[in-house]
């Protein structure tokens, strides 16, 4: 089932002489049970198709479609729900809560929707990265890897269907940044669908595709073919 | 790294024949290295014709095994001693290649990088997948070391195409005088 869809999807920013072309007509489909890798050189795209795909931005023209869901189409309020219910996301930046401790921050998304016995899960999800015993730690009181890997629990956890991670392993050693790999993963193989952008290739190869970007084009793609009938539709 | 120090290695375990041989030297090397039995027998009989193995009495099912000798062995421990010479991979067709792509006219260098890229992630994503069957450490450690040579050259790769974004082609130049009318061009 495709689970992330977009269909000719273009970002520009700014007008006229100085407009740039961030996406050229994107046209990519992730099922589920399927990890797909971005590469690309700096500037070429990535964290804007990322962006697009988690709803955090939208496109110019063209569609994003997250299970069944045009996201242009939805009110904000039904968008931040689909986001946080259905979308794990792991940013550059790692976005986690200062005033919040690890726990906290991983089971946020789960009590924004009064899901109970949230702590237990975080709890779970926080030694699946290998953080048992962090849970009341603040961020400030934990390494950059360590923060990185709560970031990462807290995409995780939960019944996500879309998880969407922005150069994930950046801050790890070489060793940690391979299990985070294979979490994400093993989260894929349980049923979800996922979008990774790195620029290392041996994260990379953890992915079923690898779609290579140039200037907010798709120039080639690794891995096996496309369905026959998306061949087909192909324009 | 040669077939026969590979075999070598393996009758320190203790004598094999042929196809015992080709077996463990395809399971040590997770099976990335495919030997025909041909090599085999042919590297043994060099073995021995130096006297680094020794055959031994065929078996109850017609089945030569071979020992490793004395000589043998030292030349054994002198290979693990010596560090392997970069110069013995020949696998600078690839540098070649480019440099020839990028002085050859009408070549679109960034699809040859963008080709070889694609076989490289390609590969890598085969070793990787060998990686998730949980094998033993030995092979995961030969795994890996092709999974970082692979990576390596993706990262050369990408380091050429940010080369070629700032690097300005120049005219093309026309056929070098010295060179005799009728010289051939390399293709
Ligand atoms: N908010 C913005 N305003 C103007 N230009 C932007 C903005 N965001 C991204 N860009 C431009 O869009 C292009 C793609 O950016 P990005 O998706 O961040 O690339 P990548 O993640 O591959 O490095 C770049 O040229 C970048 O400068
Ligand atoms: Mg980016």
């Amino acid at each position: 089932m495709s689970v992330l869809e977009l269909r000719q999807v273009h970002r520009t920013h700014g007008t006229g002489a100085t407009i740039v072309h961030a996406l050229r007509g994107i046209d990519l489909v992730v099922r589920t049970g399927e990890l797909v890798a971005v590469m690309g050189p700096s500037g070429s795209g990535k964290s804007t198709l990322l962006n697009l795909a988690g709803g955090l931005d939208s496109p110019t023209s063209g569609e994003v479609v997250v299970d069944g869901t045009v996201l242009g189409s939805c009110s904000r309020k039904a968008l931040a729900a689909l986001r946080r219910r259905k979308i794990g996301y792991v940013f550059q930046d790692l976005n986690l809560l200062p005033s919040l401790t690890a726990a906290e921050n991983v089971a946020l998304p789960l009590d924004l929707d009064g899901v109970r016995g949230s702590r237990k899960q975080a709890l779970d999800a926080l030694s699946e990265v290998d953080l048992n015993g962090y849970g009341d730690r603040f961020p400030d009181e934990m390494s950059g890897g360590q923060q990185q890997r709560v970031a990462i629990a807290r995409a995780l956890i939960g019944e996500r269907t879309l998880v969407l991670a922005d150069e994930p392993t950046g801050a790890l050693d070489s060793q940690t940044g391979e299990a985070v790999l294979r979490l994400l993963r093993s989260k894929v193989d349980a049923g979800a669908a996922g979008m990774l952008v790195t620029h290392d290739a041996r994260h990379a190869a953890w992915a079923d595709r690898v779609v290579f970007l140039r200037d907010g084009r798709v120039v080639d793609t690794s891995g096996p073919l496309d369905q026959p009938e998306e061949l087909l539709r192909a324009p | 790294m040669s077939v026969k120090h590979g075999l070598l290695a393996l009758l320190e375990r203790g004598p094999m024949y042929g196809y015992q041989l080709r077996a463990a030297f395809e399971s040590s090397t997770g099976g990335t290295w495919p030997l025909n039995i041909g090599q085999v027998y042919t590297t043994l009989s060099r073995l021995e014709r130096d006297e680094l193995v020794r055959p031994l009495p065929e078996n109850e099912t017609g089945q030569r095994p071979f020992e490793i000798t004395d000589l043998g062995h030292a030349e054994l421990a002198k290979w693990f001693a010596s560090p392997v010479s970069r110069s013995d991979r020949p696998r600078d067709e690839l540098a070649i290649k480019l440099a020839l792509a990028i002085t050859t006219p009408g070549v679109d260098v960034r699809a040859v990088v963008q080709t070889q890229r694609g076989a490289a992630m390609r590969t890598l994503q085969e070793y990787t997948r060998l990686k998730t069957d949980v094998g033993d450490l030995p092979w995961l450690l030969v795994l890996d070391s092709m999974i970082f040579q692979a990576e390596a050259e993706v990262r050369w790769l990408d380091h050429c195409e940010a080369s070629l974004v700032r690097y300005e082609a120049p005219a093309a130049q026309p056929v070098d005088a010295d060179l005799p009318r009728d010289a051939e061009v390399p293709r």
